[in-house]
């Protein structure tokens, strides 16, 4: 590696469409260098419909886990919002349903 | 080809032979870089690339071999070095990562100029071939043009190294476009679509503003193709070949 190598982040789409996944990381002096190199380790195969190829210091790391991981219960921040499953069993029972289609409708 | 006569057959049979072996002799060459390339992802790239001329020539002997009854590894492997008919440019040995990167962009450029020509050929395989082989030549030119600049601005001994290598393999550089046995026949049947000296104006008319744009000297007055320069190897790649062949003759015959 030379001194003036750069860490560059790639980003792959497998189909059109598809969200940009993070792939792995390439070394190159710049950015004409470092698109080469991760068209020959993320691209070769036909396995990319196309990269994202970002340089390292460009990307603003979070890992605070005092903002990421809080310690209290936040699961109804959860996009499933609150567990209601007891309470929707117990509505079933007062109204004597049970049948499949019937549970569909109540929403489960 | 039933509707090929004979003469124009042989003459296919050899343009399909000169080009093979140009990417498959380079092939080899520069696969020796594999593991001692200049960084690590260079490495990679350069053995891509030459798995991906190794790749183009299977392509060619195959299309030889749908001519001819023969099979393609036997075309590959199977015969003496005087067989062979790459252009003189690629009879030198991988050298220094400056000589290589010389030779690759004077082959990649008059690669190029040579595929444009061929993806218009009458003979439907070749021209289809050709048009494929254009999708990944892109990606080797867009890689030995950026190579050659880096060695020209990365300071007076890669600059010196390029240049000194540029020169020494102008002129066998010239034979890839060396005229072919039964090349009248092949502009007839218009499976080459233009005179072979005609894509050598062309590729000079391309590099040469190229070189000027790019501040390096001007080369030699282009001398004319060797008339050997497709027949006439040498030790160096003597060697190159009884390497590339040893498994093969180990058990000749063999089948894996």
């Amino acid at each position: 590696m030379g001194v003036k190598d750069k860490v560059w982040e790639v980003f792959r789409q497998e189909a059109e469409g598809d969200p940009m996944i993070h792939g792995g990381s390439v070394r190159a002096p710049d950015e004409e260098l470092a698109t080469h190199y991760a068209r020959e380790f993320y691209g070769r195969r036909q396995e990319s419909e196309r990269l994202w190829i970002v340089p390292r210091e460009a990307i603003t790391e979070l890992d605070d886990p005092d903002l990421l991981k809080p310690p209290f219960d936040r699961s109804f921040k959860r996009p499933g919002g609150f567990l209601i499953k007891h309470k929707l069993e117990a509505a079933r029972e007062r109204a004597g349903v049970t049948d499949e289609l019937t549970r569909e409708e109540l929403g489960e | 080809m039933s509707e090929l006569d004979a003469a124009t057959g042989d003459a296919l049979g050899e343009l399909l032979l000169a080009m093979a072996d140009d990417e498959f002799v380079l092939g080899f060459w520069d696969s020796e870089w594999t593991g001692i390339a200049p960084i690590l992802e260079e490495d990679v790239a350069m053995s891509s690339v030459s798995q991906d001329e190794i790749g183009h020539a299977k392509a060619l002997y195959e299309l030889l071999a749908d001519l001819t009854g023969q099979d393609s590894d036997s075309i590959a492997f199977g015969r003496s070095p005087d067989g062979y008919r790459h252009a003189a440019l690629m009879n030198h040995p991988r050298t220094d990562w400056a000589f290589t990167i010389a030779r690759r962009f004077l082959y990649e450029t008059a690669d190029a100029v040579r595929l444009e020509s061929l993806a218009g050929s009458s003979y439907e395989p070749l021209a289809n071939l050709a048009r494929k082989m254009r999708r990944e030549e892109t990606y080797h030119l867009l890689h030995f043009d950026l190579w050659l600049r880096r060695l020209i601005e990365g300071g007076p001994d890669s600059r010196n190294r390029l240049i000194a290598a540029l020169q020494r393999l102008w002129a066998d550089a010239q034979g890839v476009f060396a005229p072919l046995a039964g090349e009248a026949q092949l502009l007839a049947a218009r499976i080459l679509p233009e005179s072979i000296e005609a894509l050598r104006q062309r590729w000079l008319a391309r590099i040469t503003p190229r070189f000027v744009e790019l501040g390096l000297p001007a080369m030699p007055a282009p001398p004319l193709p060797a008339p050997d320069a497709r027949t006439l190897h040498g030790a160096d790649f003597g060697w190159l070949h009884s390497e590339f062949t040893m498994v093969a003759a180990s058990e000749a015959g063999a089948t894996w």
